[in-house]
Order: C-alpha cells, then sequence, then structure tokens
C-alpha cells in the first residue's frame, strides 16, 4: 500500500515535469506525509484535504460600507478509517512534521474508536489523478477592489433611485477563489480550483406603516466577468421592482390549495422535499423515508428529478467531489422511479453501489458528507400559460425566503417570497408570506402538470452545520390540494 | 497561554496603526473541541477540532476594513493587517462611526464560565457518556423498531479582544453538548425527535436522562393526524418559544435592525408591545450562562439589560457602533462569531421570566388548541408575520394532549402574538436560543391538511 503511494507520488512529478511550481511540489509533499504516518499507526484508509482559500465581502447599506471583508483559509482535514471508525482533525501547521504529527493522532483515534463499533465495513473505490485548471475571462485579483466597490455602489444606488417608496437598500457583494488538494489511500490525487462571485440586493418598501423587503441574487461559478452581464448589472431595480409590487399585496388566507410553483421555488421543493432524503447517509442511518424506496415507485410516471454537478457555470458544480472521486450526474428520479443516490466513499463502498461523487465540505475544517449540487425537476410538456389557464381555483407561488426538510419523519417546510392567487385560470392578487408544508411521499404524488420552461437560481444548502453553495431550479410545476399557511 | 493571545493582538493592532489605520482592533480565538457520534446506536466517529485565528478591524477616519485568516502564523497575520488596511481604504465612509469603544468602567466578574473537567475530559470517558445516552434511549424503546442519533461534544477555548483605546482583554470559557435523537419506525409511520442537555458545568451532565427524555418525546410523536383548522390558543413550549422569541423576537429588538428600520417593531420603545404577562431580560451576567461572558465581542464589559417589563419595551440591544449612533448606553452586546467576522449584535442570555405551573397545568386550561413542542421558523423581520410549521405540535381537547400533529402550521403576526401572551409556565428550560418557559397565545390561525 504505502509502496503504491509513493510510485504515483513520483510517476506525478514525472508527468508534470519542469511546468511544476515548487509550491505543488510543497503541497503534495505535506499530504503524502500525512498518509504515511496514518498508514504506520494501522489504519486501513486515509484522506487529507489541503485547502487556500480567499474570499471578499464587501456590503453596502443605504450607500454606506457596513463591511468590507477579506479572508484566508488556509489548512488542512485529515480523516483516518479501519473497521467502521472514522476519526477527523484538522491543522493550519503546514509543515512536514505539523501534517505527521496531526496524522498520527488521527489515525490513534481511529483505532481506539474502532473497538466500539458495531458495523464493520471497508472502503474502497476508484482512483483519481487529475489536475483540473477553471479557465474564468477576468480573476478576481486582476479586477481593483475599488472597481469592486463601485459596482455594489452602482446596484445599490440603482435599487434606491428606481422608487420613491424605497427606504432601505442593502447591497452585497462576495467572491470565493479557492484552491483544493485531495489526496487519499486508494491513489487519488486531484487538485481543483473554484470561483464564484455573487451579488445580492435587498431593498426595502415602504408606504404608511408597510413594509417590505426582499431578496434578489445572482452567482455563478466564474470570474468577475458574470457581474457584468446585463442580469447582473440591472439585479437593484429587479429586487427594487418586486418591493415596490409586494406594497400592494396581500395576506392569503390559510387554507387548501391547488399550487403552481414558478422555476426558483420548484428547485427548493425538490431539494428540501426530495434531495436531502435520497443523501445516501441515510441508509446506513435508517434515517430517511426512502429507505425502502430504491428502484421503486416514489412518483408520478411524468416526474424525475436529477442533480447534475457537471453543468457549466454553475455554484454547485464541480470537477471531482471533496473526497476526489470524479463527480457525475444523478438522475435521482426517473419516470417516477428513484434510481439513484448522492454517495461519499463510505456509503458507496457500504452499499455496494456506484460511487457518483457527492461528498462535499464547507471547507478544510470539515468532513466531506453526501450533499446535492446543482439539483432540479426535469421539464414536462405544459406551456406556463395552459398550466395556470388549468388551474381553477388556485394560487402561483414564486421566489422563497427559506426552507427546511427532515428526512427521517419525511416532513418539510418552505415559504414562498411571494406569489398570485388563480381564479379562474387567470392570474389574481398578489400575496406575501406563504408558508407550504407537506410530507415528501404524499406531494410528489400530487404533482400532475410539469412545465417546458426551465431555470436555475443560486442558493445555499445546509447540513449537520455545514454550508455548501448549490444551485435549485426547474420548470413550473403544479402539485394539488396542498396546505397553504397564511395569517 | 492567556498572554500569548493578548501579544500576538497586541502586535496587529501596531501594525495595523503603523500601515495608517487611525484606529485597530485585535481579536483572537483558540478553541480545541472533541466530539464523538454516534448512527443506528453504535459509535461511529471521532473528531479533534483545535482552531485559532485572527481578525482585524481597521480604522481611517470613518472607513472601516477587516480580514480574517485561519492561523496564527506571523506571516499570514501580517497579509491579513495589510488586506484589512487595503479594504478600509477603499471603503466609503460611514458618517455615523464614532469611534471603537474604550473602556471607562471596571468589568464584572462572571462564575461558572471555565471547567476543568471539561477542558481536560478524556476521550474514553467522553465515549463512556455517549454510551450510557444512548443505551438509556434503548431502554425506553425496547418492542420498536428504531435507529438512534447520538453525539456528545466537549469544548474549551479562549478569546482575546485588543484595541487601539486600551482594550486588552481575554477569557476562557468551556462547554459540553449532549443530545440523542432517536428515529422509530412503525409500520406505515417513521418519526423523530431529539433531548439534549448543553452546559458549562460537567457534573450536570445527565445521560440516563436525556437518552430517556429522547426516547418518550419520539415515541409520544407516533401517528400524527391533520386536524380541522381555524382560530385556536397556541401554546409554545420552551424550544418553540427559542425559535419564535429567542430568534424571531431578540432579532427585532436588536439597535441595528430598528435604526435600519428593518424591525417589526421600529419606534416603539417606551410603548406597551406586550401582554403584562410578558418580561424579558438579556443578561451576560448570569453565573455559568451559555451567553454569559464578562466583556462583548468588542471587549466592551457585560450587563443586565431589561428588554420587555409589564408588557412595555424598555430597552434594544446596542454594540459600540449602533449606541454611538443613538447616543445611549452601550449595552455590550456586540456579537462575532470567533475572529472570522465583524462585530453584530445578538443577545447574551435572553431570558423570558417564568410564571408558574407545569405544562401539563397550561394544557388542562384550553379546551381545543394546538401545542407547538418545537418549530424552526421565524418571522419576517420587518413585517412581523410569522407562519410557523409545527415541526413536533400536538393538537389539544379538553385540556388533555389528544394526538401529534402532520402538516400543520400556526400563522400570526408577532405583534399579536406579544399581546396575546395570557400564560407564562414555571417550566423553564435553557435551549440554545433562549431561556424560556411554555407561554400561551390566547389565538391564532391554524391550517392543517
Amino acid at each position: 500500500m504505502v509502496l503504491k503511494e509513493c510510485t504515483s507520488h513520483i510517476s506525478y512529478i514525472q508527468f508534470e515535469g519542469l511546468r511544476l511550481s515548487s509550491k505543488a511540489i510543497f503541497m503534495e509533499d505535506l499530504a503524502q506525509a500525512a498518509l504515511d504516518a496514518a498508514l504506520d499507526i494501522g489504519v486501513s484508509f486515509a484522506d487529507v484535504r489541503i485547502e487556500n482559500s480567499t474570499t471578499t465581502i464587501i456590503e453596502l447599506n443605504d450607500g454606506i460600507t457596513r463591511q468590507s471583508v477579506a479572508s484566508r483559509m488556509k489548512g488542512a482535514g485529515i480523516r483516518a478509517f479501519i473497521d467502521g471508525a472514522w476519526a477527523f482533525a484538522q491543522t493550519t501547521d503546514l509543515t512536514a512534521t505539523g501534517m505527521r504529527t496531526t496524522a498520527e493522532s488521527v489515525a490513534k483515534l481511529a483505532l481506539a474508536t474502532r473497538e466500539k463499533v458495531n458495523e464493520r465495513f471497508v472502503i474502497d473505490g476508484p482512483r483519481f489523478e487529475d489536475k483540473v485548471k477553471l479557465k474564468v475571462k477576468k480573476p478576481f485579483d486582476k479586477v481593483s477592489i475599488d472597481e469592486k466597490m463601485q459596482f455594489v455602489k452602482m446596484i445599490d444606488e440603482q435599487a434606491r433611485d428606481f422608487d420613491d417608496r424605497i427606504v432601505a437598500t442593502r447591497t452585497i457583494y462576495g467572491e470565493l477563489t479557492s484552491n483544493l488538494l485531495i489526496a487519499n489511500t486508494l491513489g487519488t490525487n486531484v487538485t481543483l480550483e473554484n470561483s464564484i462571485p455573487q451579488i445580492i440586493s435587498v431593498p426595502t418598501a415602504k408606504e404608511g406603516p408597510n413594509r417590505q423587503r426582499i431578496q434578489q441574487s445572482l452567482s455563478l461559478r466564474s470570474g468577475f466577468e458574470e457581474m457584468e452581464t446585463e442580469q447582473a448589472q440591472n439585479i437593484g431595480t429587479k429586487a427594487a421592482e418586486l418591493a415596490v409590487n409586494l406594497l400592494s399585496s396581500k395576506t392569503a388566507e390559510g387554507g387548501i390549495y391547488d399550487v403552481v410553483l414558478d422555476p426558483a421555488l420548484n428547485g427548493v421543493v425538490m431539494h428540501e422535499a426530495f434531495g436531502h432524503a435520497t443523501e445516501a447517509d441515510n441508509w446506513p442511518a435508517h434515517s430517511t423515508v426512502l429507505e425502502d424506496k430504491i428502484n421503486r415507485e416514489v412518483g408520478p410516471e411524468h416526474l424525475s428529478i436529477s442533480d447534475d454537478p457537471t453543468l457549466t457555470g454553475m455554484r454547485g458544480s464541480s470537477e471531482y467531489d471533496w473526497e476526489g472521486t470524479r463527480a457525475k450526474k444523478r438522475l435521482l428520479v426517473k419516470n417516477g422511479v428513484l434510481t439513484d443516490l448522492l454517495h461519499s466513499l463510505e456509503t458507496s463502498s457500504r452499499l455496494h453501489l456506484e460511487p457518483n461523487g457527492a461528498a462535499r465540505a464547507q471547507s478544510f475544517m470539515h468532513v466531506p458528507l453526501p450533499r446535492m449540487s446543482n439539483t432540479f425537476m426535469e421539464p414536462g410538456n405544459w406551456s406556463v400559460e395552459e398550466l395556470i389557464r388549468d388551474t381553477k381555483n388556485g394560487i402561483l407561488l414564486c421566489s422563497f425566503n427559506y426552507g427546511y426538510t427532515q428526512s427521517a419523519k419525511g416532513q418539510f417546510m418552505f415559504q414562498a417570497s411571494h406569489g398570485y392567487m388563480i381564479e379562474n385560470g387567470e392570474i389574481g392578487v398578489m400575496v406575501r408570506d406563504v408558508s407550504l408544508a407537506g410530507n415528501i411521499l404524499e406531494v410528489l404524488a400530487k404533482i400532475d402538470a410539469i412545465g417546458k420552461d426551465f431555470e436555475l437560481e443560486a442558493g445555499v444548502c445546509g447540513k449537520d452545520g455545514q454550508s455548501v453553495p448549490t444551485t435549485t431550479g426547474g420548470p413550473h410545476a403544479r402539485i394539488r390540494q396542498m396546505p397553504v399557511g397564511g395569517m | 497561554m492567556k498572554e500569548e493571545l493578548l501579544t500576538i493582538a497586541e502586535s496587529a493592532v501596531k501594525l495595523a496603526e503603523k500601515l495608517g489605520a487611525s484606529q485597530a482592533e485585535a481579536y483572537v480565538g483558540q478553541s480545541k473541541s472533541f466530539s464523538i457520534e454516534a448512527e443506528n446506536s453504535a459509535i461511529r466517529n471521532a473528531e479533534e477540532k483545535r482552531d485559532a485565528g485572527i481578525g482585524i478591524r481597521t480604522v481611517i477616519g470613518k472607513k472601516i476594513g477587516f480580514a480574517f485568516v485561519t492561523t496564527l502564523a506571523k506571516k499570514d497575520i501580517e497579509e491579513a493587517v495589510t488586506r484589512s488596511v487595503k479594504l478600509a481604504k477603499a471603503s466609503i465612509a460611514d458618517p455615523d462611526f464614532i469611534s471603537l469603544p474604550s473602556c471607562e468602567s471596571s468589568y464584572p466578574i462572571v462564575k461558572g464560565l471555565y471547567d476543568t473537567n471539561i477542558a481536560e475530559l478524556s476521550s474514553e470517558a467522553t465515549a463512556d457518556m455517549i454510551i450510557r445516552v444512548i443505551d438509556a434511549s434503548k431502554q425506553s424503546l425496547e418492542g420498536y423498531g428504531y435507529a438512534i442519533f447520538a453525539g456528545v461534544q466537549s469544548s474549551s477555548g479562549m478569546n482575546a479582544v485588543v484595541n487601539s483605546l486600551g482594550i486588552s482583554f481575554s477569557e476562557s470559557r468551556t462547554f459540553i453538548l449532549l443530545y440523542s435523537s432517536p428515529v422509530v419506525k412503525e409500520t406505515d409511520d417513521q418519526t423523530q425527535s431529539y433531548d439534549f442537555q448543553i452546559t458549562r458545568d460537567l457534573s450536570e451532565i445527565d445521560p440516563e436522562h436525556v437518552g430517556r427524555s429522547a426516547a418518550e418525546l419520539t415515541l409520544s410523536l407516533l401517528g400524527p393526524k391533520t386536524i380541522e383548522g381555524g382560530d385556536m390558543p397556541v401554546i409554545f413550549a420552551p424550544l418553540g418559544a427559542g425559535t419564535v422569541l429567542g430568534r424571531g423576537f431578540a432579532g427585532a429588538v436588536s439597535a441595528e435592525e430598528v435604526q435600519k428600520g428593518r424591525s417589526y417593531i421600529s419606534d416603539a420603545l417606551g410603548d406597551s408591545i406586550a401582554s403584562e404577562n410578558v418580561e424579558i431580560i438579556d443578561d451576560a451576567l448570569r453565573a455559568a450562562g451559555l451567553g454569559s461572558r464578562s466583556f462583548d465581542a468588542e471587549g466592551y464589559p457585560s450587563q443586565h439589560t431589561a428588554i420587555v417589563e409589564g408588557g412595555v419595551l424598555k430597552g434594544l440591544l446596542h454594540n459600540s457602533y449602533t449606541a454611538n449612533k443613538d447616543q445611549v448606553q452601550n449595552t455590550g452586546n456586540a456579537s462575532r462569531p470567533s475572529y472570522s467576522g465583524l462585530p453584530s449584535i445578538a443577545p447574551s442570555n435572553f431570558i423570558l421570566s417564568p410564571g408558574r405551573g407545569t405544562l401539563d397545568d397550561l394544557v388542562s386550561e384550553i379546551d381545543r388548541g394546538v401545542l407547538c413542542r418545537n418549530t424552526a421558523d421565524t418571522p419576517n423581520m420587518t413585517t412581523g408575520d410569522l407562519s410557523a410549521m409545527l415541526y413536533e405540535g400536538f393538537y389539544i381537547e379538553n385540556g388533555e394532549l389528544k394526538h401529534p400533529l402532520k402538516n400543520t402550521l400556526v400563522g400570526i403576526n408577532m405583534r399579536n402574538l406579544l399581546q396575546r401572551v395570557n400564560m407564562v409556565g414555571g417550566d423553564t428550560k435553557v435551549t440554545l436560543s433562549m431561556i424560556s418557559p411554555s407561554f400561551v397565545v390566547e389565538t391564532a390561525t391554524v391550517t392543517s391538511g
């Protein structure tokens, strides 16, 4: 095992030849030092993630800097495994000694934990060697801090200038640049790059005692160029218009409705109501209502749901996951049947299924877990107009404030940011603060019409205290007879 | 160690001043935590985390920058200070910024923040605790299909705050968290609940109680039903209260939200905003409190602040920025996620004063209503509209809990919720977001289906 590791390490350096910078050799050597030290203690598997990432956040409130924050995350996370027992530790001491000491301590902890586990298993999986370069047109460090500040200022002013009733504005620009090296004792050695910009506009509109606040955001996997598109450059106006419109909205009356979801909310429903329950760590833990549903029907035949990290330029995209496994598209539901799950190396090993590269971690300080990437309902064949016209009395719900789920019960909840009543097949008054609650399996069965349109929206997903960037979306879709909470 | 952190912070402040900052502040955080987790009723993994980093806030006139790094290496700190100053230079001046805080009064002594027994807890003793909590849950679940998640985390840390105006303090704190969360399966039903204990005092930990209680709570949720909706009384038990008040009301009395006009209770200081039964304080000095500390995240002395007295809004939560802006006394409620962020405002120990009676007593007073044991929903902070899913809810009829609820939502505006609190229980519990007993809201709209 150790020998094989050394060989792959050497072949890698030879392959890269003279183009290798001294820094790259340095990181490689650190990872190897940790893996060797863990194996020497006697564990059967170990992996290392070395991260070096920077972020910049600029937030303006009413034209004034609320915060300008720069950060650097630098360190390594090391895991060791034997017979079903995992141990994890992190270190920011990126020296050969620091890596070896931490790896030894982790490996000893795994050995000590080993005696207390119930179920024994082995970690296995394919080995990947790659050095992925992410090509962006305008890297963040080529754009001056003043230019970024001007961009945020422009969006903030845009929202304020839209209408006299906009009484407060909040605008946030964020950027992440990261370099990640992942190596494990199966021989995997992958380096990844990421680059994500984000612009968020949160205006507040006021008329008399009525105040309405709304958030619009745009975020992709790219350089600064995606902040220069027409869509990004006008996001303040878009948000302000929605906030002003919300002033004349009403609170919806609670009750049972036929609900039409817009693409943004549909994506969140798929993510919350279904996606979380397909994370394969739920199976060994017996914590999903889908436990007995693999290869069985979970919804109508016209329903397909996918999670696809291979889409170009999306926030949830990555060539490899945080365990260094090549990422593939996951057809979670195909024609109503549950066909794929979201795997880490542990879950694919334990369930004897194909790994598909769904393990993600927030940073080197966290353990990779099966997570979603870009999650969406596949489009159907209804035009949006037909869908509305066919809904006699219902409610069109748009965008979202937040949502959450408990996979073991299948219970979920989400809140739309706004919506419109549908009366006799026509869009009526605007409503706000509408919540939907339901049970996964009951709700999927009630999806009876799926649009042919398609849109994706940026989001953030939290699980076990870890946040990762995601994208969610799909077409418009209708769910029959859902409980809707109002005031 | 304490001296070492202060020295690191002091040299970062000096460097910032040398690079052109008129004022600077360094926050150094260092922590060590050990945790064990169990899945499907058996131990699965152990984690040892050592975290240390520094955040530097720099001020140039009325322009502010901030940078942090996840190490305490000299080179990394220098880079962070440089980036912070650069950001301050590029910022747009904030006319409302006056100054970083200075300390003119003496500092309180808060007892029970550090327990050597927690800081020095062995991995064996930690493992023993989780095994005991699982065994206790198992005993109460005999005869059912189940899978128990459980975890224990012990943590000890130290922070140091130093600024150009003479603030230079550090403090050590510990805590331990123990929980059990069983999933129970019946033929056509599957449910999950949890119970936990979080404390700064190791001797308070009672694995048997946590394990048994978690199992009983989970069993009580089997067989949920929907009900006929309508307007009816709602009881919020401590966990539900913690979300609705601890997050949903504490956020609304943050002076920053009020100053920005983003709070649903703007311009209400001195007004009657709640029923006479409501008394809320923020007490950072409570002995061994989870939110207790002798100084806040800017190094300003901690205190006890009245928020609501006899239903009247008496005070807001301030940090140095909002207090300077309103020209009022700083309440020492600056809060930050360790070294990795700028100070915002948060409650320390947000406490609803207890009334009388157990949860059963409150239930016995209600003809037809619902109990919200837990929810994860907070109101729209601008409008106060709350639509809360009963994550764990029960139907009450003739003074008794009839059955658990599914797909059920409670809708009410926070201003009405506060005015309609007609009973407050005496069953105070410490949750992560506040210290609260159960309370009853006379009427709210319940939707179920």
